[in-house]
This record gives C-alpha cells, sequence and structure tokens, in this order.
C-alpha cells in the first residue's frame, strides 16, 4: 500500500503536466472542432455548427490532396531511414579507423533543430547560389530546381527528412544490436547459417521491438513534419509539398479558420492512432498470439 | 555688428537653443520614465531593415534615456503575425507592440485589437512628448487612423515598390547599340509592359550570348509562398488597372466577372500572362524567390531591371558589403497600361504597391503607457534620418530635408523623391478585414497556375469562384 502511494505521488508532477498540456489542449482542439470560428469573419464568434467540418474535410479536395502526398512522403522516407539506419548501425558495430569521428558526425543533424534544418537545406538547392544544383549540373547536366519540379521538390523533402532523422533510427538500432546475446550468433554459424539466413531468422526477430519502436516514434514525427518543408519549399509547388502539418499550419494561422483547422487536426490524429494500431497488429500481435 | 559676429552669435545662440531643447526633451523622457521603472516593453516584428534599426539603435537609445527596457522580437513575417494574432485573440498579453502591415490593419480595427494613440495621449497629457505631434508624420500615417481620424499605430516604414534598372548596362554603349539595332528604340527605362518586356527580352539573351549571369527581369516568383500572390495582385495587376485585387467592395464584393468583379477579368488575365512571361526569363531562383530573394538578386546584379521592394533599396545601391551594384542604380515608375496613370493621378486608381507597417500597443498590453512613450520617441524627426539611411524608409514629412537623406536620395537615383512626389500614386494592399483569408484560400489555385498545373485563363476563373465562396462562407457576401 505504501509502495503503490509512493508510486502515485512520483507520478504525479508527470500525471498533471500530461493532463495540462496534453489532455486540456486536446479536449479544447476537440470542442473548437465542432464550431464555426474564423475570428475575421463577419462574426467572429464561435458558433456550434454540429459535425459539419468533419463532414467537410471528407469532401475537402486539398486536404485529401495533401493526405495523399503525406501517405507517399511518410513511406518513403521512413522505409529508407529504417534501410539506411540498419546499415550504418551494422556498419558503427565493426572497428574501423576514424569511427569516433564519423559516429559524432553522423549525429550531428539531429541537434539540429526543423527550421535550421529547412534553412540549410533552402541554401543548398537554390538554383544558381545553391551547392547542390550547380554539382549536378556540373557534374551530370541535370537541372535542380525545386521551386519548378513537383517530383524533385518532394524528393527532396524526403531526402532531407533522411539526412535529419536516421541518426535517430542508427542509434536505437545500435542499442539493440549491442545488447544482443552472442549464443544464438555462434550456434548459428556452427549450424552452418550464412549471414543472410543469419539476418533474417536471428537478428531481425531479436531486434524487431526496437524496430517497432522506432518505425512508431518516426512515423508519428513524419505524420506531422511541418518546419523543415514550410522553411524548404512553403509547400510548393503548387501543392507537391503541402503535407498535413503544412496544410493544417496555413489554414489555421494564415487563413485563422480555427474551427475547421481543429477539425483536420483531429481527423489527423485520429489517422496516426490508426496507424500506428495497423503497424502494431501486423508486426506484434500475431507473434504474442503465437506465443500464447 | 560685423556680418562676421552677428553669424556667429546667431550660431551660438542657436546651439544654445537646441541645447536647452535636446535638454528639456532629455528631461521629459528622464522624468516620464522614472514611473515605468523595472517595466520591460516586448515587440514583435518582421526581421527587416527598418525593424532591425529599432531594435538594434533606438531600442537600447530609449532604454539609456529613461530606463525602460524594450525586447524587440525579430522573425519572419509569417511568425509575426502568427504570434502577434495569437497573443491578441487570447488576451494574453506578451506583446506591448505588435508590427501592424498596412494590409492588416483594417482587420485588427475590426477586431479591436489596438490602443487608440490619440485618444490615450489625449486623455493623458502627462504621457505626451513636447517633440512629438501627429502632424510631423507623413500622410502614410492616415492608413492607420479609423473614421474619426484618431492614429492607432505609429509609422516605422513606408516604401513603394518602384521599378529598379541598372543604370551603368542601360547606359553601355555596347549594349544600347545593340539594343538599338535589334528593336530600333533606345535603351530606357520602360514606360509600357511592351517596352518593359522587350528589355527583359533583349537583357536575358545577352546574358546567354555573353555567358554573363545576367536576367532581363526579376520575378517575385515563389511557388509556395504568399510573395507571389502579392507580385501579381498588388504590384503587377494594378499596373494593367486590375485594383483592389479585382474585388469590388460597392458590389457585394463580386470577384468574378459574371458578378460583376475584376478578379478573372481580361485586363487581369493579360497581366498574368505577361508576369508569367517575365517569371520565365527571369534568372531560374526566382520560382523560390519572394521579397527578399528578389532584392539579393538585384543587389547580385543578376537582374537588369526588376520590381524591387523599396525597403531594400538603399542597402542595395548604397552598401557594398551587400551589394554588387552600388552606383549603379535608377529608379522609375513601373510600366503601365494606358489610362493607369491618369487613374492614379485622379484618385480612381493606383499604380503599384505602397507599403509599410507601423508599431501598435495590443489593447491587451500590460504596459500601455510606457510603450505609447516608446513609440513617442522613435516618432521624433531628429531620430529620423540615420533610420532611413538604415533602412530606406520615411515616415516624417522633415526626414526628406535632411542633408543625409538628401545624399542618400542621389545615390538611390531619386527613389525618395519618388517617394515624397509620387507615392500618392501609388495605393497600399485594399482596406479588407479579410485580407489574409481570401488570400490564403485563393493561393493554392495560384501556385498552381505557377507550376502549369492550370492555365492562366482557367486559374483566374477559379481564383474569382474561390474568392466568392470564402467571402460568402465569411460573411461579407452575401
Amino acid at each position: 500500500m505504501h509502495s503503490k502511494t509512493l508510486g502515485w505521488a512520483l507520478l504525479a508532477p508527470t500525471l498533471i503536466l500530461l493532463f495540462f498540456f496534453g489532455v486540456v489542449p486536446f479536449i479544447y482542439v476537440l470542442f473548437v472542432s465542432f464550431h464555426q470560428w474564423n475570428p475575421f469573419a463577419v462574426n467572429p464568434d464561435m458558433i456550434f455548427n454540429w459535425a459539419e467540418n468533419y463532414r467537410r474535410v471528407v469532401f475537402d479536395a486539398q486536404f485529401l490532396a495533401s493526405l495523399g502526398v503525406t501517405v507517399a512522403f511518410v513511406f518513403f522516407a521512413v522505409v529508407s531511414e529504417l534501410i539506411i539506419g540498419y546499415a550504418l548501425a551494422q556498419a558503427f558495430m565493426r572497428d574501423f579507423p576514424g569511427k569516433a569521428f564519423f559516429r559524432t558526425i553522423h549525429t550531428l543533424p539531429l541537434i539540429m533543430a526543423p527550421i535550421i534544418v529547412g534553412s540549410i537545406w533552402k541554401l543548398m538547392t537554390t538554383p544558381s547560389i545553391g551547392i547542390l544544383p550547380n554539382i549536378l549540373d556540373d557534374w551530370f547536366g541535370f537541372n535542380l530546381n525545386i521551386g519548378q519540379s513537383a517530383l524533385q521538390a518532394f524528393t527532396v523533402t524526403v531526402i532531407m527528412d533522411i539526412w535529419h532523422w536516421t541518426p535517430l533510427v542508427t542509434l536505437s538500432l545500435i542499442a539493440a544490436l549491442v545488447s544482443l546475446p552472442p549464443d544464438p550468433f555462434e550456434q548459428a554459424q556452427i549450424d552452418g547459417a550464412n549471414k543472410r539466413q543469419i539476418f533474417w531468422h536471428i537478428t531481425l526477430p531479436m531486434i524487431r521491438p526496437a524496430i517497432i519502436a522506432t518505425v512508431f516514434i518516426r512515423l508519428m514525427d513524419a505524420l506531422r513534419t511541418v518546419d523543415e518543408v514550410l522553411m524548404l519549399t512553403g509547400g510548393g509547388p503548387g501543392s507537391a509539398t503541402r503535407y498535413l502539418g503544412v496544410h493544417i499550419f496555413k489554414e489555421v494561422f494564415p487563413r485563422t479558420n480555427y474551427g475547421y483547422g481543429s477539425a483536420i487536426s483531429v481527423v489527423v490524429l485520429y489517422l496516426t492512432i490508426v496507424a500506428c494500431w495497423l503497424l502494431y497488429v501486423s508486426l506484434i500481435a500475431p507473434r504474442n498470439t503465437k506465443k500464447g | 555688428m560685423n556680418i562676421a559676429l552677428k553669424i556667429g552669435a546667431s550660431a551660438l545662440a542657436l546651439s544654445f537653443a537646441a541645447g536647452m531643447a535636446t535638454a528639456q526633451d532629455d528631461s521629459f523622457w528622464k522624468e516620464a520614465g522614472a514611473q515605468f521603472e523595472g517595466v520591460t516593453l516586448r515587440g514583435v516584428t518582421e526581421a527587416t531593415p527598418p525593424s532591425n534599426y529599432i531594435k538594434d539603435v533606438l531600442a537600447p537609445q530609449f532604454e539609456e534615456l529613461t530606463g525602460i527596457r524594450v525586447d524587440i522580437e525579430t522573425t519572419s513575417w509569417d511568425q509575426m503575425y502568427d504570434k502577434a494574432i495569437k497573443d491578441m485573440e487570447a488576451g494574453t498579453g506578451i506583446y506591448d507592440m505588435v508590427y501592424i502591415e498596412q494590409d492588416i490593419v483594417y482587420a485588427y480595427l475590426a477586431r479591436d485589437f489596438l490602443t487608440d494613440i490619440t485618444g490615450t495621449l489625449t486623455e493623458k497629457p502627462e504621457l505626451k512628448a513636447p517633440a512629438f505631434e501627429e502632424s510631423l508624420l507623413t500622410s502614410f500615417a492616415e492608413f492607420f487612423r479609423d473614421d474619426d481620424g484618431h492614429l492607432y499605430g505609429m509609422p516605422v516604414e513606408a516604401f513603394i515598390k518602384p521599378y529598379l534598372y541598372r543604370t551603368d548596362l542601360f547606359s553601355d554603349p555596347e549594349i544600347m547599340a545593340a539594343f538599338k539595332e535589334q528593336t530600333g528604340r533606345d535603351l530606357v527605362p520602360a514606360k509600357t509592359h511592351e517596352e518593359y518586356t522587350e528589355i527583359a527580352d533583349f537583357f536575358t539573351q545577352w546574358g546567354k550570348d555573353h555567358d554573363m549571369d545576367l536576367w532581363g527581369t526579376t520575378a517575385q516568383a515563389h511557388t509556395g509562398h504568399a510573395a507571389s500572390w502579392y507580385e501579381y495582385f498588388e504590384s503587377v495587376a494594378p499596373t494593367f488597372g486590375v485594383y483592389n485585387w479585382g474585388i469590388d467592395p460597392e458590389n457585394n464584393y463580386a470577384a468574378t466577372v459574371e458578378n460583376g468583379g475584376r478578379m478573372n477579368s481580361p485586363e487581369a488575365k493579360e497581366a498574368l500572362k505577361w508576369w508569367l512571361h517575365l517569371r520565365d526569363i527571369a534568372p531560374p531562383e526566382s520560382v523560390q524567390s519572394t521579397w527578399t530573394e528578389v532584392a539579393t538578386t538585384f543587389a547580385a546584379g543578376r537582374a537588369a531591371q526588376g520590381l524591387v521592394y523599396g525597403e531594400n533599396a538603399a542597402w542595395i545601391a548604397s552598401d557594398e558589403n551587400q551589394s554588387r551594384v552600388v552606383g549603379n542604380v535608377g529608379v522609375a515608375l513601373p510600366p503601365l497600361s494606358d489610362g493607369v496613370l491618369e487613374a492614379a493621378e485622379s484618385g480612381e486608381g493606383y499604380l503599384g504597391y505602397y507599403d509599410g507597417g507601423a508599431f501598435g500597443v495590443p489593447v491587451t498590453s500590460k504596459n500601455k503607457d510606457a510603450a505609447l512613450l516608446f513609440l513617442q520617441y522613435i516618432a521624433q524627426d531628429e531620430l529620423q534620418a540615420d533610420w532611413a539611411l538604415a533602412g530606406s524608409r520615411i515616415t516624417n514629412n522633415a526626414t526628406y530635408d535632411d542633408p543625409k537623406v538628401q545624399a542618400l536620395n542621389e545615390e538611390l537615383g531619386g527613389y525618395f523623391d519618388m517617394l515624397r512626389d509620387q507615392g500618392d500614386l501609388f495605393g497600399g494592399a485594399p482596406a479588407y478585414p479579410f485580407h489574409a483569408q481570401v488570400r490564403e484560400a485563393t493561393a493554392p489555385i495560384f501556385y498552381s497556375i505557377l507550376t502549369g498545373d492550370i492555365g492562366p485563363d482557367e486559374g483566374l476563373d477559379q481564383m474569382a469562384a474561390k474568392a466568392e465562396e470564402e467571402l460568402t462562407s465569411l460573411g461579407y457576401r452575401q
């Protein structure tokens, strides 16, 4: 009883903070989402309009377009980060000259604020003065202009996200790889398993919890990307990189469409939860069921 | 008494009088500041040369004189609005001063966000600085008054968006001869859109032929930022006679031609096609250029001519650390369609963009009186000249006559003269309280026009319809 009370007491500060900074704002956003509210309308008051905002979301071509490019962005970014992050983690498990140096350099993007990352990439990709368009033009005759080409803009935002967040994946997977016991690997080698078999049947299953956790984190982060993209492309060209976070930002802040913007935010939160649940069901639940 | 003695005595008397005046002014600020001991004023503004001057020079001076600390937060244009509106809407009172761009003041007044400067200083004469009079301000201050003539914002920057051109290129004999041979006319700044296009085409080709990083024009044509929307609606369309974004407030806020608006009128479509052609022959960075990058492009010597925000004119023309075209900048009125100049002179139209901003005090501020002191401080005549040099902005009438400003005016090719004498021909943003809302509602379509996903005619039709839809949703259009 005593330890239970102590436990709650220790948890209390966190729970209180979470309640005020997580639960209360969410309830407020949910409340606003059922209202028509634009402070610069003729009537600037909040007007309850039932689920009209949610009905509008479903038929909003701009929202659906944003959803589409966001799904593509998340897929390419997270999958690439996972693959590159794993390869780097394996590389850092081995000894090579300058390993400590490269490991430090490799993690530097993580400590940068997203808005700085966006600025750096904007400088690097601006036609004529940016290093990337110049190099690509000089070496390959390739014209990089992300203000003009939707595909290029999309690709660069994905690469920027990979550059920024792959170190997180690498560090998570290094931690997982370091903690693996050596016995299963030695036994597999004795049994004659090759590297590919060891990877598929031993390494991957053993680090799966770490992979799932990392994918959850990256999935949620990628779905709410705003600052980097806003700085780099502003959501353009056209709506090519108007990801959900950018779309919500433009709807809520410059357009001050608070009611509708809140509804989109709630829908995006719901979709994020569903995506994570699907991931959980498809990757973790079957394994637990088999065990049971 | 001989002449020399008289002059000497007069100079001494003037110096004494000036010294006394300064001492009196100083004593006012010290006494007025004493009652606000320990107060820190917080302001938010866009990071522009004039605002940076307030932050770096005027705020520390004021603090030294009054003891009132002033923290000015300079940030991006979008962030500035985001922070200011959220603060005023929620009533948190974080900011004591907010930057009010001329195009948002009507929205702020409609929401009663701002403190009445005229009214407060009348009610509290002890706050009124002896050196401050509203009559010191230029006519730009009129944009920040309500229907009763009360001032709600102290102007801090005011500029027009003129047509800048490279005098070195326009007076180069080889170039002049080549232009004459190609076009049959002299190379002089364009007065019509056709002439402008001709010059732009010529210089872009000249740059290619001579392997130079030179193009015929700038274009503020970002494909995902509101800067491109603004360049078209507030700088280009008016020169074709399409004013106020093509929305008619007198006609139920109609935007479509069908309902009496002009957003998708033949003139608007012609203007857009003209500008899109310029975008195509502008430097490649233009599709990622906002107002800042356009100034940088011109300063880097990459464009022969362009429409450039005047707030950048001073550093482009005079700062060798930032500009490669120092001493080579000419200024002219933008190219115009027939009848537009006459319409501007008669007050029925305007021929380009006049912008700027003021510092206002939110009604939610917890330090309104101290903030009003600061606003009066920065409005003093004697502080204006150096501020004009730093930010090419003038908001007080007397500043035009200052010798330092006159000297810079020469370097700027007469920009300040144009601001003073022809500034009235330019127009600010229309007096709409739904400024950002209509812009953001229509901007995605505009960006699609820029990327070529929608044609300019069809795109403007869609934008006009979307504008009406948004105005109906906001309750302005019945």
